[in-house]
């Protein structure tokens, strides 16, 4: 034992805090009825081969089936159930081509068209006697390929975000074909869409399009499809949606406080809150009845915002199941027969509630994360 | 595709349906045929008819439409008779499609173009809405051909809110009609139209009509937005104001660095600190741009302080934030801070707290699947009641003493641990805190701390913090010395990597940094720990404990060795020096 000169003095002892024990929280108790996933790949890969009959009146819409059940399936981890190549081949042969350059000018958008029906023949000079690309194909169009592993760039972008200029508004709404349709949110979203998964912002003018959506919040915190509107849950989707893919909002937003919002952020989270009805599933209005789609428009909002973990899980879950329908698939209602549109957004949902086993999503863009990403 | 109810397919129906689908194909050929051939007949025109009463969402078949109607419009101009029925035509054809979805965008689209082309039948329009509304008063498409329609026809806003009044007093619960009434008014105030130009008046008379919906039905939610919406309209304030700042307004500072303090002293005025310099801090009621030294004024003793840079306290790389802060280099004995750019807010006695936070229980009670957002919003309450006065903020005061030295002091301690707090809200008179135990609650986030620059000591011990992410405040508090986390669910949860190792546009906060600083400890890969790193890496804590977390494990505790060199003590344990 020398002379301690050299030792280095004692750190200070550490700051005591009081701790006692508190008690454990019981872990809630598992659900025991159960998400159907068998079924529902089951549901989806018939839609997948041949649809049926009563979907006939919407051929016009046959893309957005088609997306409908290949995410679908997706995020089933079913994508295997799926050709792969010759859905990429089916989606693209749907695309309009410009006869040259100098046709990207002429007011047209040349996009995806929705369905081999609204498809004309080239007349005989090669050039389409009418285009009918719309906003809505050219985003399932896209969000499909991606899904199947498309790789994007061999798509030609710049025909797309080119001629998608001429249909942006003055007050920066979208129309979705250039003859002349309805304006409003839905479009927005669409081409908001677009531009990110090309990886390309020239196909829209960010800043008009963001004081559209802000002109689109309603009084009560929510979004309608138009100024003016009332608050939609549909509408409020698009809204969020559109400005986080347009890099107008920061991830997670409402964690972060004092984060600066061009949006009135409180009344948005109140307002989505509430669409959580007390069956436990999300309505689209204030008092209307609760319908399995919103559990996504709505949740994907709360998932965006930072705010889901506010919502009643355990609730919402118990709704949707009982939405789940025997023959595979969701309905729009508690026992109603399933569509391929309900039984897509109520897979979403379980994704969402982070259902085991499903693929996650990426909220925004309405495609797996893995197909997102492009992995 | 969204709103139209199915029956099951029946036997017999199969067969019915194969023809029909047959028909159907015939029929859609034939429309894009004279589509593209431009042939605009009667008989032609009648196919189309067909087609949208089978998917009024045809937008082929619309378009198709519109050609034929210009086209025959122009064809007939000379003859009133002709106008008037293929105007007539149009409308009906549309009123077919509506019947069969009258949720239909471009069915409703369609008569908007086409009586925005000529004005004559609009009175009819009017009647057709009511005849809509009393059906489905919440037909959102409805209601925006309603204003459309107002607008052509010039009708006034003051008509148009006595027809909400008239649905309101048949149904109070329309919450369509109210959210129309609220864009009216907003636009006959705006607009400063005569009876709309005191804007109390007009807010009592709404008061009184929106608490008779709340009193027939206090279940419906119509009632309830609408007042919220008109408590906004009374109460808004439209600029920031500076709620708040460290050292406080006007307020004498009494620094010390290490000799134990006085049992009696105030905590507020008094500073420990033992670099030479301490900040300033000014926290704004909500994110604000623009401080610097040519809008805050500082001065201490006599002298003007010049030259000052302050920086925004937030998490992002954003211009804007609630709280600000200043260094002052050089030794202060007494410091004064003059009025900043805006007025100091007064603060408000909170008088009725107390009732808040048992309506807010009893909604906990009585609303459960919002259980979780009305627990929140009681902690941010109970805080507001613990900070509102000096006597209550001291009660809380607790003076820790170093057990082995009595010459050793630390500075007073706040303690706000088992209050059930699930939220903190503002942080604004918490800005002097040195000291801060939170253990023994509910939080799962501690936005908003980075405002609080003087923490040396922190607990969160036994709460809900389930990541590091949600300890990200951490970062900006660069006089942290002793940090306590342990038992909480850090780890418990798989983390969601793909969101973040490849750099998304989306996340902008990460991405790079880890990408230089990626570090291997003795062979582990540290990518389980990049969000640790991320938080730890620039803090000098000297005491850390995070034993009961799930991350807690012996390779973790190689890595905060090599993440904070100036750790000493860890999870109580000291740790030998290499």
């Amino acid at each position: 034992m020398g002379t301690s000169a050299e030792e280095p003095p004692s750190p200070p002892p550490p700051l005591e805090w009081d701790q006692s024990s508190s008690d454990g929280e019981e872990p809630s108790p598992s659900t025991s009825i159960s998400f159907d996933r068998d079924r529902h790949v089951a549901y989806l890969e018939m839609m997948y081969q041949m649809l049926p009959s009563y979907y006939q009146s919407q051929e016009i819409n046959r893309l957005t089936l088609a997306y409908f059940t290949i995410s679908g399936l997706d995020i089933l981890g079913a994508l295997d159930r799926v050709d792969k190549d010759a859905v990429a081949s089916w989606v693209l042969s749907f695309q309009a081509h410009p006869g040259d350059k100098n046709q990207l000018n002429n007011g047209q958008f040349y996009g995806f068209q929705g369905s081999r029906s609204s498809q004309f023949p080239l007349g005989c000079d090669g050039v389409l006697i009418h285009n009918l690309s719309h906003l809505a194909s050219t985003y399932c169009a896209l969000a499909t390929l991606k899904t199947v592993g498309y790789n994007l760039s061999n798509v030609d972008s710049k025909s797309i975000l080119t001629s998608m200029r001429n249909l942006q508004q003055p007050d920066g709404s979208f129309l979705p074909i250039h003859i002349g349709a309805e304006t409003d949110l839905r479009f927005v979203y669409c081409a908001a869409a677009i531009c990110f998964m090309l990886g390309d912002w020239n196909g829209m003018d960010r800043e008009k399009a963001k004081e559209y959506i802000i002109k689109c919040q309603s009084y009560d915190g929510g979004f309608g499809m138009v100024p003016g509107s009332e608050s939609h849950g549909g509408g409020t989707y698009c809204a969020v949606a559109s400005l986080r893919l347009m890099g107008f909002m920061e991830d997670d937003i409402l964690s972060t406080s004092g984060a600066s919002s061009v949006i009135d952020l409180p009344l948005l989270l109140e307002w989505c809150l509430q669409r959580q009805a007390a069956d436990g599933g999300f309505q689209g209005r204030p008092n209307k009845p609760s319908d399995t789609c919103y559990a996504f428009w709505v949740g994907a909002v709360l998932r965006i915002l930072g705010g889901y973990k506010l919502i009643d899980g355990k609730a919402l879950r118990e709704f949707l199941i009982t939405c789940q329908s025997k023959y595979g698939g969701f309905g729009k209602f508690p026992g109603e027969l399933p569509d391929i549109y309900h039984s897509y957004y109520g897979c979403t949902a379980f994704s969402l509630l982070e259902e085991p086993g499903l693929n996650s999503l990426s909220f925004e863009l309405g495609i797996t994360d893995v197909a997102a990403l492009g992995i | 595709m969204h709103g139209r109810p199915r029956k099951a397919p029946v036997p017999e129906d199969e067969a019915a349906s194969a023809a029909k689908a047959e028909k159907l194909r015939a029929l859609q050929s034939q429309v894009l045929s004279n589509h593209r051939h431009k042939i605009y007949t009667e008989e032609a025109l009648e196919l189309s008819t067909r087609l949208v009463e089978i998917n009024p969402e045809c937008y082929t078949a619309w378009n198709y439409r519109k050609l034929a109607f210009e086209h025959n419009l122009t064809r007939s101009d000379s003859n009133p008779n002709s106008v008037k029925s293929i105007l007539e035509e149009e409308l009906r054809v549309v009123e077919i499609a509506l019947r069969q979805n009258f949720k239909s965008y471009s069915a409703w689209h369609h008569r908007k173009w086409v009586l925005s082309k000529r004005h004559s039948s609009i009175e009819k329009e009017l009647w057709l809405l009511e005849k809509f509304q009393s059906a489905d008063p919440r037909n959102f498409h409805a209601w925006s051909y309603r204003r459309f329609i107002a607008a052509l026809m010039d009708r006034s806003d003051v008509d148009e809110l006595e027809y909400t009044q008239n649905l309101i007093d048949k149904n109070i619960s329309n919450y369509s009609a109210w959210h129309n009434r609220s864009v009216l008014l907003s636009n006959l105030m705006k607009k400063n139209v005569e009876g709309f130009t005191e804007k109390d008046e007009v807010l009592t008379k709404e008061y009184e009509l929106v608490r008779e919906a709340l009193f027939t039905d206090e279940d419906d939610q119509s009632g309830w937005f609408y007042h919220l919406w008109l408590l906004d309209q009374t109460v808004k304030a439209k600029s920031p104001l500076l709620v708040s700042s460290w050292p406080a307004h006007g307020s004498d500072l009494i620094l010390f660095q290490d000799r134990c303090l006085d049992a009696s002293s105030s905590p507020f005025n008094i500073f420990q600190f033992d670099s030479g310099t301490f900040p300033l801090i000014l926290y704004f009621s909500q994110a604000v741009e623009g401080v610097n030294s040519s809008t805050v004024n500082v001065e201490y003793g006599s002298n003007l302080n010049q030259g000052l840079v302050w920086k925004p306290l937030s998490t992002y790389k954003s211009r804007a934030a609630q709280a600000w802060i200043t260094h002052k280099i050089g030794k202060l004995t007494l410091a004064r801070l003059l009025t900043a750019y805006d007025a100091l807010m007064s603060s408000g006695k909170l008088v009725h707290s107390q009732e808040i936070l048992g309506l807010y229980i009893d909604l906990m009670k009585l609303d459960p699947p919002h259980y979780q957002y009305y627990k929140n919003e009681h902690s941010v309450v109970l805080l507001q009641q613990v900070m509102s006065s000096r006597e209550s903020l001291l009660s809380r005061c607790f003076h820790y003493r170093d057990l082995t030295s009595s010459s050793r002091g630390y500075p007073m301690c706040l303690r706000l641990n088992k209050l059930s707090l699930s939220r903190i809200g503002s942080f604004a008179k918490l800005l002097w805190v040195q000291m801060l135990d939170l253990s023994h609650n509910e939080l799962q986030s501690i936005e908003g701390l980075e405002a609080l620059q003087l923490l040396i000591h922190l607990s969160l011990s036994e709460n809900k913090l389930s990541s590091f992410t949600a300890l990200e405040p951490l970062r900006q508090l660069k006089s942290l010395k002793s940090l306590d986390i342990s038992y909480n669910e850090i780890g418990a949860r798989s983390i969601d990597t793909t969101r973040y190792l490849c750099s998304s546009p989306l996340s902008n906060s990460i991405g790079n940094e880890w990408e230089q600083d990626r570090i291997l400890v003795d062979g582990v890969s540290m990518t389980n720990y990049w969000e640790a790193f991320f938080v730890l890496k620039g803090l000098n804590l000297t005491q850390l404990d995070v034993v009961g977390n799930a991350i807690a494990d012996e390779n973790f505790t190689l890595f905060l060795v090599r993440v904070l060199p100036t750790l000493k003590w860890l999870d109580g344990v000291q740790l030998n020096l290499f």
